[in-house]
């Protein structure tokens, strides 16, 4: 740190030299006036002076206030937020290449839904036909087994009504026919039956 | 259900006292024509049944009533517990019930015939002593007639019936057809 201030020092009087020396050479240049130019070289003097003192007080200044430092912090604060830009820049571009990574993973996934629900419907279509005709021959075989039954049932209440009507025409005709001679064979059966049922 | 109890009890206690004199069968046909009485005379019923009257007023009619009559003692004397113990509506079904012993004791079984024509004297005959090969007992067989069986007869012995008419056949007929045999 103290090198780097001996630098600025003698930077600082090479200034005031440099700046001396321009002001003798110009005193030189007007020399062929004699001694009505003592009160301009004076006044030069005093400028000269002035001058190195207002280079004396700005080279005091600038090292107090360590300008040069402040310089370079900002040079470096400045050269961190465009390393950080850059850095920013690249995640922005690598989140970017994600989001777009993204975004084809998602389109995939989309067609991937689009084609599983389409199956699915196409499924569940097939599933509810079949399952209509199943129903369907489920009706149709409980239908044909109700005629059946109907069938059976008339077969059955018309054969009662045809016996039953047979049954009273045979007994009109036996009471009609019956004789005295039967009724004893009849009787005589039962005696017998009843003897050997013993 | 109550009243048949109680009429089998009445009636198997007459018919206790009957076997010890020995004079059951004599009972037997004063309870029957008694019960024959007291059901044609429905004034006499409504007297001896009747809370109205006091039960002197009404054994004292009983009494006129039995002292008419050639019924035995033992008779008379049950006929007028039955007033007082109030049971003398029940006097049919002991005279019913009685003859039912009086049948047991004796060995005799009661039948009933059923024709639809009156039956020929030697089938009657052949077919009582089938009977009483049957059943071991004397039997009194009861007549009667019913044009409905159309031919054949029925034979009834207690809660056992032979049923050997025509009607019947038809009948058993008529269910195999029914049946589609």
């Amino acid at each position: 740190m103290s090198g780097r201030n001996d630098n600025r020092g003698k930077f600082s009087l090479w200034v005031l030299l440099g700046l001396l020396f321009s002001g003798s050479i110009a005193f030189a240049a007007g020399g062929g006036e004699g001694a009505d130019r003592s009160a301009d070289l004076l006044d030069l003097l005093y400028r000269v002076m002035n001058f190195a003192v207002l280079v004396i007080v700005l080279v005091w200044v600038f090292k107090k206030a360590r300008i040069g430092d402040l310089f370079k912090s900002r040079s470096a604060e400045i050269q961190k937020k465009l390393e950080e830009l850059r850095n920013g820049k690249g995640e922005a571009e690598r989140k970017f290449r994600e989001i777009e990574r993204k975004f084809v993973e998602f389109e995939k996934d989309r067609q991937t839904l689009i084609d599983q629900f389409r199956a699915d419907g196409l499924a569940e279509k097939e599933a509810i036909i079949a399952e209509a005709k199943e129903r369907a021959n489920q009706i149709i075989e409980q239908a044909e087994l109700a005629i059946q039954q109907e069938l059976k049932s008339v077969k059955e209440r018309l054969q009662r009504e045809v016996v039953a009507l047979a049954a009273e025409r045979a007994e009109e005709i036996i009471a009609r026919e019956i004789t005295d001679k039967d009724q004893d064979r009849l009787v005589d059966e039962f005696i017998e039956s009843v003897r050997k049922s013993h | 259900m109550i009243r048949s109890r109680v009429a089998k009890r009445y009636a198997k206690a007459l018919l206790s006292l009957g076997q010890e004199d020995g004079q059951f069968q004599a009972y037997g046909k004063n309870l029957v024509d008694f019960s024959g009485f007291f059901d044609a005379n429905k004034e006499l019923r409504e007297v001896l049944t009747s809370p109205a009257f006091v039960v002197s007023d009404r054994r004292r009619i009983l009494n006129d009533i039995l002292a008419k009559s050639e019924y035995s003692e033992t008779v008379k004397n049950f006929l007028n517990l039955l007033l007082d113990k109030n049971r003398i509506d029940a006097i049919r079904e002991v005279s019913s019930y009685y003859e039912n012993l009086m049948d047991e004791v004796s060995h005799i079984a009661r039948v009933d015939v059923i024709t639809p024509k009156p039956l020929r004297e030697d089938a009657a005959r052949s077919l009582e002593k089938v009977l009483e090969e049957m059943t071991s007992k004397k039997i009194r067989m009861e007549m009667k007639e019913d044009k409905s069986l159309i031919g054949g007869l029925v034979v009834k012995i207690g809660d056992l019936v032979f049923d050997g008419s025509i009607k019947a056949q038809i009948e058993g007929l008529k269910e195999s057809l029914g049946r589609g045999e």
